[in-house]
């Protein structure tokens, strides 16, 4: 029985690999207050690589969600220090978040906008707002006690109280983008926006809604973000784009769209937050993370690309 | 007179030109005392760093690529030319290692692109990442002072030939010497044709891998050149040095007419609208808006930009329109 | 003096097991217009490409002006000689028209780009040509006709003695038509060879001099144009008799399906009013640009209108919503198969059940089992010709590609179906089946509404004609009345018969 080798099979496998290779190098890596520690630190970047994949799927990009994610933080920070409740802060923190992929998506369905240039603008716009909020300082949420969950376990287990989160979001992205009418429209929408136009399906409609989806999502992001570091600072998220992007490209969904799996992507995020793990544990240096998820999102662009040229030059060319 | 008027403003530089005094003047009525020697400094110095890069910007958008590299280049270099420096080299030496690290980054950005055929986003999204990292590494938190600035460059930054920094005279020589060969030539008309419609380029038999390989190169190359003007302007230089320049760097280029969907737009185009952009920060500090709004007007700006640029396109009419009176 | 320019011989090319040339021949003259005809799949289009640099040929010889031709790079066919005008011709869209005809390969002075030059050189080559273009204006928004000419200059400007047109009128008006054979007549004056590749066989009569038939990857047949006919044109092509052509059922006309009622939108289309009765197939000709598939467009919701009404089984449709159209029944197979109608690298199965998902799912679940069945099913009511249903749509050719389009849409069970050039780039035997097809439907209760530039076509399945011209309906003529005579004049202008 042979199984076909794709690319998000790799990925899995790849994740297998360096779990084992990572307890091998560092002892600790293996502990169960490390794997907690790893969910954690991937929590965000899995949230927001979950609608990001349907974006990068559907044909467009969005490089704003980092801003997004800290407008959000921005915002509750902002409404709590002037005595919002907390959970009305939340809910405000997530309206935010959603106004923002809201004017990303108009920008690119009713202006007409590319999404690339356009969410290049709107990542600045909304990290500048954080700092029209916050100004340099950053907030603190200690007295709001329930931010606890961003940090502990659930009692009992090694497991933090954001698993149950991302394992609920996670299952229904992948069972919506494999298995629903609106996953199959989202792959047309990639593979041909004007057959997709012309066989009924709302085009422009879908893509507002998915740029929608991904500032709110960025926005629970932001709560997630908020709840774990118990505040809020103008800065906070800056740079995550780069890993969500890295992650999803990784997780084998093409640039220009059309192409990819759900798990591919949950692979890769975890593959990514192990090396990390890995990395901090071997007091490697911060620089050394940039440096490493740079090349992963190379690695991730060159090699399908290297095996692609490899592959066609076996093949002979189409008539 | 009114078809002359319609090919005057069809020329994509004259809007900005024109937005550019606009908005000088608003901002000269608004606060009188910006109208000095010192405000046009500011102006001038400020615009310098992000000007320098729009040059070589533009090489790669006219294409329909993007470099988001620059900022991390630009700061490396403007720290190894102080650590050379510092470190007592000659200026001969220096130059060289920021030869090097140009072309290193240009023919990695260059290489990628032009004859793997990846996407410039995301290629140059990682380089930026992966030189910022080397960056960081290397410089192990240590700052470039004022004192280690060498003499030449600070010069450039500190003096004027009358209102005009010498710093900004070397920005628009470069302009002008990049403008005068991008119009005559052959190879530089290219770029054009590659951003317009790739196949067609393909077809026409244009060697595009080796020209869009040569315009990353060049781009890296005066990145890493541009280290000398960002030093000067600062006179101080840090691995945080050059961060989030890309971003001014696009939209100097899009508010002055290089469309980000290739094809069309000139180094002058560029200049116009970096100094516009200057301005309008200018402007905004002068009518008492406070700093923490910049990073937020700036990508407003942009977006305008790219609107702006985009509703100009569409008032040319399709082919689809009647083919009539045959 | 007539001398051989290009030929080519016993030409073979193998694609990983498919012949797409067996025994192919080809020679031209200079001073000559060569048709070369065939059924899609007859090796046509892989002979031409080869001639264009872009394969190599595993045997044969191809001798070009008496040197054997260096195959396997584009740059090196321009460079000796040989120029292809595609169907859709790739410009520049932001350079200019003289930037387009000398792109690479600027006229220089002194080392920099001769602008001067290089506008008076392409203002006399539209000149030489006949036409009136600005060399200064920019390429974007250009007509198809006029994007070809530029490709000619450009051809000529080259010095190019062999210029391929492949399928150059599909998207020309008759005018244009007339300009482009007048161009090509003026190319074969100056001692080129043109090579004219169409389905259109009343052209390829009209302009050429020579024809080449290929059929299965091989020759099987060159003459003088005066020396055959177009009957044997079409056995030599289809290797059959192909007697009935258009096979049109009697169906018994029902109610009003569609009704439109003084439809406009500016700059497109105005006041257009008919209606559409099941059972009847109705046929919107004109000259391409008059408007047609722009009014098609707007009944389906992909375009908007600006004033009028479109109703369905008595029900007020609104504008601008394709799905819509969908749910009162409407299916539109759309002119351009590759931009419109198909998802191409996307299986055959996903493509049929695309319009169909709402239905196969059970909650919102959707398998991809419940997609291949419905796949299988029109398929095979269709008879297309696949490997293997998972198979992308791009694999197959163009008649049954076009088959995967009308299962599609097939499938919705519409009340009224649109279809916009439904032969178009396909070989006379499927053409053949598509029309049985229509016209079986219509039988069973379907309103169809179909546009064509094939005059045959149209005369042959319509039930009446709807003469479109300038946007507007000019003529009504029911199927005894419509001749080609009045259905072109109607089309055109002229005075009517």
């Amino acid at each position: 029985m042979r199984i076909k080798f794709t690319w998000d099979k790799g990925v899995v496998l790849l994740l297998i690999v360096s779990t084992i290779v990572g307890s091998f190098i560092t002892p600790y890596f293996a502990t169960s207050s490390n794997i907690s520690f790893v969910i954690q630190d991937v929590g965000e970047i899995m949230i927001i690589a979950l609608p990001m994949t349907y974006l990068i799927i559907a044909g467009e990009i969005d490089l704003s969600v980092a801003s997004i994610v800290g407008l959000t933080s921005a915002s509750i920070g902002f409404a709590y220090v002037r005595g919002v409740p907390f959970g009305l802060s939340i809910l405000i923190g997530l309206v935010v978040g959603t106004l923002c992929g809201l004017i990303n998506g108009i920008l690119v369905t009713k202006f007409g906008l590319q999404s690339l240039a356009v969410t290049i603008g709107t990542l600045a716009l909304f990290r500048g707002l954080c700092y029209v909020l916050l100004g340099n300082e950053p907030v603190d949420f200690l007295t709001a006690p329930i931010t606890h969950i961003g940090y502990d376990n659930i009692p009992n287990t090694f497991l933090p109280y954001s698993t149950i989160l991302l394992v609920i979001l996670g299952a229904a992205a992948w069972i919506t983008l494999h298995y629903t009418r609106f996953g199959r429209w989202t792959f047309s929408l990639g593979i041909n926006p004007g057959a997709a136009e012309f066989s009924g399906i709302p085009v422009q409609r879908m893509k507002l809604l998915l740029f929608t989806l991904t500032g709110l999502m960025s926005g629970v992001a932001g709560v997630v973000y908020s709840f774990r570091f118990a505040s809020a600072s103008p800065s906070g998220a800056s740079g995550y784009e780069l890993a969500v992007i890295a992650a999803v490209l990784f997780g084998g969904v093409a640039i220009a769209g059309g192409v990819g799996t759900m798990w591919g992507v949950l692979a890769a995020v975890m593959v990514l937050g192990v090396i990390r793990s890995v990395l901090q544990l071997s007091n490697v240096s911060s620089n050394a993370l940039l440096i490493v998820s740079g090349s992963l999102l190379l690695i991730s662009v060159v090699l399908p690309r290297a095996i692609e040229v490899s592959r066609s030059r076996r093949k002979t060319s189409t008539p | 007179m009114s078809k002359f008027l319609s090919k005057f403003f069809a020329i994509r530089e004259i809007p900005v030109a024109i937005a550019l005094v606009i908005v000088l003047g608003v901002t000269a009525f608004a606060n009188p005392a910006i109208v000095s020697r010192s405000g046009a400094l500011d102006i001038f110095l400020g615009v310098s760093v992000v000007a320098f890069l729009a040059v070589g910007q533009t090489l790669v958008i006219a294409m329909k690529h993007v470099d988001l590299s620059v900022g991390s280049t630009i700061g490396f270099s403007a720290w190894l030319i102080g650590k050379s420096t510092a470190d007592g080299h000659s200026l001969i030496y220096t130059m060289m290692m920021v030869l090097f690290l140009g072309l290193v980054v240009g023919a990695l950005n260059g290489y990628l692109v032009a004859y793997l055929e990846l996407p410039s986003l995301v290629v140059t999204l990682a380089t930026m990442y992966i030189v910022r990292g080397v960056f960081s590494q290397i410089s192990s938190g240590r700052t470039i002072i004022a004192s280690e600035v060498p003499k030449p460059i600070s010069f450039i930054g500190l003096n004027s030939f009358y209102v005009v920094p010498y710093m900004f005279i070397v920005v628009v020589v470069l302009v002008f010497a990049v403008g005068n060969i991008m119009h005559r030539l052959r190879p530089a008309r290219d770029l054009y044709a590659i951003g317009s419609n790739l196949p067609a380029a393909n077809l026409a038999g244009i060697p595009v891998a080796k020209r869009v390989f040569s315009a990353f190169l060049a781009n890296g190359l005066l990145a890493s050149f541009g280290g000398i003007i960002l030093l000067s302007r600062f006179n101080a230089a840090d691995t945080n040095s050059g961060t989030g320049l890309e971003l001014n760097v696009i939209a100097a280029c899009v508010v002055g007419g290089v469309a980000i969907a290739g094809g069309v737009g000139t180094v002058y185009g560029a200049l116009i609208g970096a100094v516009l952009l200057q301005s309008i920060t200018m402007a905004l500090g002068a009518l008492g808006v406070g700093q923490f709004w910049q990073l937020a007007v700036n990508g407003l700006l942009l977006i305008l930009a790219i609107s702006l640029d985009r509703y100009l396109t569409l008032r040319v009419k399709p082919s689809t329109i009647m083919r009539v009176k045959n | 003096m007539v001398s051989t320019l290009l030929s080519v011989e016993n030409a073979a090319k193998n694609f990983g097991g498919v012949k797409a040339l067996v025994k192919a021949d080809l020679t031209l003259y200079t001073h000559e217009i060569h048709a070369l005809l065939g059924e899609n799949g007859a090796g046509k289009s892989t002979l031409l490409k080869t001639l264009a640099g872009v394969h190599v040929l595993d045997a044969g010889a191809i001798t070009l002006n008496g040197k054997p031709f260096e195959q396997g790079s584009t740059r090196l066919a321009r460079e000796q000689g040989i120029a292809v005008i595609y169907q859709e011709p790739n410009l520049f869209p932001d350079l200019t028209l003289a930037e387009n005809v000398f792109a690479g390969r600027q006229p220089v002075k002194n080392g920099s780009v001769d602008w001067k030059s290089m506008q008076d050189q392409s203002r006399a080559l539209f000149t030489q040509l006949g036409v009136s273009l600005n060399p200064l204006s920019r390429a974007r928004g250009l007509s198809i006709a006029d994007q070809q000419i530029v490709e000619i200059a450009k051809a000529i400007s080259t010095n190019a003695n062999v210029i391929v047109m492949d399928e150059p009128t599909a998207a020309l008006s008759s005018k244009e038509v007339a300009r482009l054979f007048a161009v090509a007549r003026n190319l074969k004056e100056n001692g080129c060879a043109v090579v004219f590749v169409s389905h259109r066989l009343d052209e390829v009569f009209a302009l050429c001099d020579r024809i080449t038939i290929m059929r299965d990857g091989s020759t099987v047949s060159t003459s003088l144009t005066s020396a055959i006919d177009e009957p044997q044109v079409i056995r030599s092509m289809v290797g059959r008799d192909v007697s009935e052509l258009f096979p049109k059922l009697e169906a018994e006309i029902g109610e009003v399906v569609l009704d439109v009622q003084d439809l406009s939108r500016d700059g497109q289309f105005g006041d257009i009013s008919f209606s559409v009765r099941a059972g009847e197939i109705v046929a919107l000709a004109g000259l391409v640009g008059s408007g047609r598939s722009e009014v098609a467009r707007a009944i389906f919701g992909v375009d908007r209108y600006d004033s009028g009404t479109i109703t369905i089984n008595g029900q007020r449709l609104h504008a601008g919503s394709p799905s819509a159209a969908m749910d009162a029944g409407i299916a539109l197979v759309p002119e351009d198969r590759r931009q419109q109608g198909l998802f191409m690298p996307t299986s055959i199965a996903k493509n049929a059940a695309i319009t169909m998902l709402s239905t196969l799912r059970k909650g919102f679940i959707l398998r991809s089992s419940a997609e291949r069945k419905i796949a299988e099913e029109w398929t095979k009511i269709l008879q297309t010709k696949y490997a293997s249903i998972d198979d992308p749509v791009e694999r197959l050719s163009g008649g049954n590609q076009q088959k995967v389009v009308l299962a599609k849409w097939l499938a919705t069970n519409p009340r009224l179906l649109i279809v916009d050039e439904p032969t178009r780039g396909i070989d006379v035997g499927t053409k053949s089946e598509v029309h049985k097809l229509l016209s079986q439907k219509a039988q069973e209760g379907l309103a169809v509404l179909m546009i064509s530039s094939e005059l045959p076509e149209v005369l042959g399945m319509a039930d009446r004609v709807l003469v479109m011209r300038e946007g507007h309906i000019v003529r009504e003529l029911s199927r005894h009345e419509a001749t080609s005579e009045n259905v072109i004049a109607a089309a055109t202008g002229a005075v009517t018969i």
